[in-house]
């Protein structure tokens, strides 16, 4: 009997452990890419990719008139469907677009005959019509918001018909022919490019839009260099190369950065270079590095329960890592963290002395050894290095680095501003994500103020609850976080001028007459020395003016396989699949040793 | 009373119920959830967007019309698309559905057979070394936070020895069970205690019950006692304890599902409150409202079938 039952269960057991080992992944010289990401994808319909995920995912069946360059820092942009960079008249309101001629839509069954036809420059009209649709609700209609000349009326006038007109014309929008787009902007708008390198504004079928109807975001089909037959969010996402995609190649130029690193060693050769891309959603970090350990993902960023045993010594890999061909790139992020006053209390509005005495208070360097391993920038301002309006070398006059002549400096501030030694003050509610790091984020600051006497509470929110309190103004203090849209500082000065205030993305509610000025004067300016000047003023007038207490600038952490190639750190994402490589002899050989 | 008039009598019982718990959504989803224009539109909300989309979505039409919508959708069960992600969600609770059953049904049903196997055979050795071992192996097993079992096992089984799946899911049968073995195994480790104990108790109860005494002074072998008889004693609680669980098998088990990347209705749910999505959250409280009360009917009615005294009123 015994040996009866314990026969049965090592067959049970056997047969347990056989589906494990018959999943194991046959070694082909098929180039995949495996690919993490650590949130459920909404749906591939350029108009709602509001959040990194779903653009990144949109982007792969999807482009747009423009691109960044893929090995070009400062970021540049360039042609991408457009055939080249569009002619601008002298006043800075008109765009003309030449489009490539014999770019073909994926094939589809919502094609006749299944078959993909050719791009023109309707198509962009109709796709920037449907960000604009009133009953879509496209989530980038801020992009676009007031910028293009009649489209706001075109908009405005849908809203109430039962079905939006999209042959109604848009003055600021049309197809001059088959193949030249233009566009007229209401006002001047010189990040307006950018706009057209985010997936908000990618070229969609008008065709595949009313085959699908409400499913269409399940049904992606582009222009771009893969295919996904059909989005299912309860599976990975399985991409394969769109075999009527046409003719990209690799760059063959980059900055000296990316020469001196290799990464032209693919120049001239078609896009793209990888045959399928598996997009595996995984959302909580130890499966994620666990399975890149294992070598079923190529590359991810560290996560922060494991830097240490990735980064014993806070910059070097670690030797184990090392041994199995993996490498660290480590790169600056178009971002700042920031605690920021609610200027619509009395307490801070008119109160310089006493945010300059809470900057001071607060030791942005230990907060980077805690909470960044070090490896952050301390923000002197608002403008992330990389781009204009950052000043190389300015230190911020009123940024605490744990200093006693700081920390005497911020208690006399406090006594000239009527609370000495934080007498008289209420206590102040810190509001703060509720995740773990959040918390200690905030519990710090609490520390560092209680160092001048003033008494900080603590409280974490849900995101949409912290969301919630920012609009309605139900906060004293609150640490956040801005991640850039595109690469120019008016996308970060934006956040101190003061017709932005929330809703807008001015939660602070600052607004300082002088600063809306310069903002204002700035937005109108092509990328001129003359603008760069009027960002620096910016710049300097926030670190001096203390609207926030500024955090850091961030830095990422990508670890890659040995076997991936091209793989460059970037703050926009889309499209860098385009330009992956696996070299699968070295992943045969590389995955022994996992 | 006949069976079937029974069951149409509690299933009518449904209707107030159901429009109970559609009122307590929709109070709560307008007295304390956040606004999700401010959610859906994210970083860049502005207040003229935010009224269009409130619009757009229904919100600015009196609360009774809001209040019908809610009462439609739990008869029609059109419970139309999700705000946050525009799926349909039907298709999304299909889709999320039978991945949270198949980890959690497996778990669910080895844990009930092995507990109550176990919890017969304890009780049979009651008060012995090895009663008071098995409990003492459950109250530990019970004491271990169920995000160790997790992370222990997905380090130690699934990367360290490779027995396992780390994560990943693939649909169909016999594809998802590899992705499911390690998770069916924690879900065992995380329910076997509590079960265990409860059925032991149970079983004591029944073993020291006037009838059992009986048996035994009747000469009946201990195997017949314990199998035919403490056992069918002990069934009316089994079954409510067991029947009143199938709901929440349903609904999936969050942890693990995020853990070992299993597409389920957890982090359906999840992302549903995380991102004010009214509609899915709707959804998922019609159902579950739902299914605990077909569950809690079906208990009642297997009552009957157990224990022939039962009386259906």
């Amino acid at each position: 009997m015994k040996r009866r039952t314990f026969t049965l269960l090592s067959l049970l057991l056997a047969f347990a452990l056989s589906f494990s080992s018959c999943t194991k992944k046959q070694v082909t010289n098929e180039k995949v890419l495996n690919l993490a990401v650590s949130s459920k994808v909404k749906g591939l319909d350029p108009i709602y990719s509001n959040d990194l995920y779903s653009s990144s995912e949109v982007a792969r069946v999807y482009e747009g008139l423009l691109e960044y360059h893929y090995l070009k820092r400062p970021y540049t942009l360039k042609p991408n469907l457009a055939a080249a960079m569009p002619e601008v008249s002298k006043d800075g309101l008109t765009y003309t677009f030449k489009i490539l001629k014999g770019v073909m839509f994926q094939d589809d069954k919502a094609f006749p005959n299944g078959k993909g036809r050719e791009l023109t420059a309707e198509d962009f009209v109709y796709s920037i019509k449907r960000l604009a649709d009133p009953k879509l609700q496209g989530l980038g209609w801020w992009l676009l918001d007031g910028k293009i000349a009649g489209l706001d009326a075109w908009r405005k006038s849908n809203a109430a018909k039962d079905k939006v007109d999209y042959s109604e014309k848009v003055e600021g929008l049309q197809a001059l022919d088959r193949y030249t787009l233009q566009f007229k902007l209401a006002k001047a708008f010189p990040q307006f490019l950018y706009s057209l390198a985010m997936p908000f504004t990618y070229a969609t079928a008008k065709e595949v839009v009313d085959h699908y109807g409400a499913e269409f975001l399940n049904h992606p089909v582009g222009t771009g260099p893969f295919v996904l037959p059909e989005f299912n969010q309860s599976l990975k996402i399985v991409y394969t190369k769109n075999p009527t995609f046409r003719k990209k190649l690799y760059p063959s130029d980059a900055s000296e950065e990316f020469k001196a690193i290799g990464m032209l060693e693919d120049a001239g050769k078609p896009l793209p270079l990888v045959d399928k891309i598996i997009v595996n959603i995984i959302v909580e970090s130890q499966p994620r590095w666990l399975n890149f350990n294992k070598g079923k993902i190529d590359y991810m960023t560290i996560p922060k329960d494991n830097f240490d045993a990735a980064i014993p010594s806070g910059k070097n890999l670690s030797g184990d890592l090392k041994e199995k061909g993996i490498s660290l790139l480590i790169s600056p992020s178009l971002d700042v963290t920031y605690t920021a006053f609610n200027h619509d209390l009395d307490l801070f509005k008119g109160n310089t002395k006493l945010r300059q005495a809470m900057s001071l208070a607060y030791n942005v360097d230990k907060s980077n050894e805690l909470f960044y391993n070090n490896q952050a920038l301390p923000a002197q301002s608002a403008v992330p290095p990389g781009i204009a309006g950052h000043i190389v070398g300015y230190q911020n006059p009123y940024r605490g680095h744990g200093k006693a002549e700081e920390l005497a400096l911020a208690k006399k501030l406090l006594l000239e501003a009527g609370y000495p030694g934080g007498k008289g003050l209420p206590e102040i509610t810190y509001d703060c994500p509720s995740s773990t790091v959040s918390r200690q984020i905030g519990e710090y600051f609490k520390k560092q103020m209680a160092q001048i006497g003033i008494k900080i509470k603590v409280m974490t929110n849900p995101w949409p609850e912290l969301q919630k309190k920012i609009t309605k103004r139900q906060v004293m203090l609150y640490g956040i976080a801005w991640g850039a849209d595109y690469p120019d500082a008016e996308n970060f000065l934006q956040l101190l001028f003061g017709p932005n205030k929330a809703p807008g993305a001015n939660g602070s509610g600052y607004n300082n007459p002088e600063m809306n000025r310069l903002f204002t004067v700035a937005a109108l300016l092509q990328d001129t020395p003359e603008r760069t000047a009027l960002y620096e003023k910016m710049t300097r007038i926030a670190a001096e003016e203390v609207p926030w207490v500024f955090g850091v600038h961030r830095q990422s952490f990508v670890l890659s396989h040995g076997w991936l190639k091209n793989y460059v750190a970037t703050d926009f994402e889309a499209g860098q699949a385009t330009y992956l490589n696996v070299n699968t002899k070295k992943k045969t050989e590389l995955s022994e040793k996992l | 009373m006949n069976i079937q008039v029974y069951v149409i009598r509690r299933l009518l019982y449904t209707i107030p119920i159901i429009l109970g718990a559609c009122g307590i959504i929709f109070i709560l989803f307008n007295l304390v959830s956040p606004d999700p224009t401010l959610i859906m539109l994210g970083k860049h909300a502005s207040a003229k967007q935010m009224a269009e989309l409130r619009e757009a979505l229904g919100l600015n039409r009196s609360y009774w019309l809001q209040y019908l919508d809610i009462v439609k959708s739990a008869f029609t069960f059109d419970f139309g698309r999700s705000w946050a992600t525009k799926q349909e969600i039907t298709s999304m609770i299909k889709q999320g559905a039978i991945p949270s059953l198949t980890l959690t049904f497996p778990g669910f049903f080895l844990s009930t057979v092995i507990s109550i196997c176990v919890s017969l055979f304890v009780s049979f050795y009651r008060g012995t070394f090895l009663d008071r071992g098995v409990v003492f192996i459950c109250v530990t097993m019970m004491s271990v936070s169920s995000l160790a079992y997790i992370l222990f096992g997905q380090w130690f089984f699934a990367y360290k020895l490779g027995w396992f799946e780390i994560s990943g899911y693939e649909s169909g049968f016999p594809d998802f069970v590899p992705y499911v073995l390690l998770p069916v195994l924690i879900w065992l480790m995380l329910t076997i205690g509590p079960d265990v104990r409860f059925y032991r108790t149970i079983m004591l109860d029944e073993i020291y019950q006037d009838y059992v005494r009986t048996a035994r002074s009747k000469g009946l072998n201990e195997k017949v006692i314990m199998f035919k008889h403490v056992l069918k004693n002990a069934m009316i609680p089994i079954i409510t304890y067991t029947v009143i669980q199938i709901p929440f098998l349903i609904l999936g088990a969050l942890l693990l599902e995020n853990f070992f990347g299993i597409p389920g209705l957890g982090g359906i749910t999840l992302n549903a409150v995380n991102s004010s999505d009214f509609p899915v959250i709707r959804a998922m409280t019609i159902l579950s409202a739902l299914a605990l009360i077909v569950f809690n009917l079906i208990s009642d009615v297997l009552y009957t079938v157990v224990d022939p005294r039962v009386r259906l009123k």
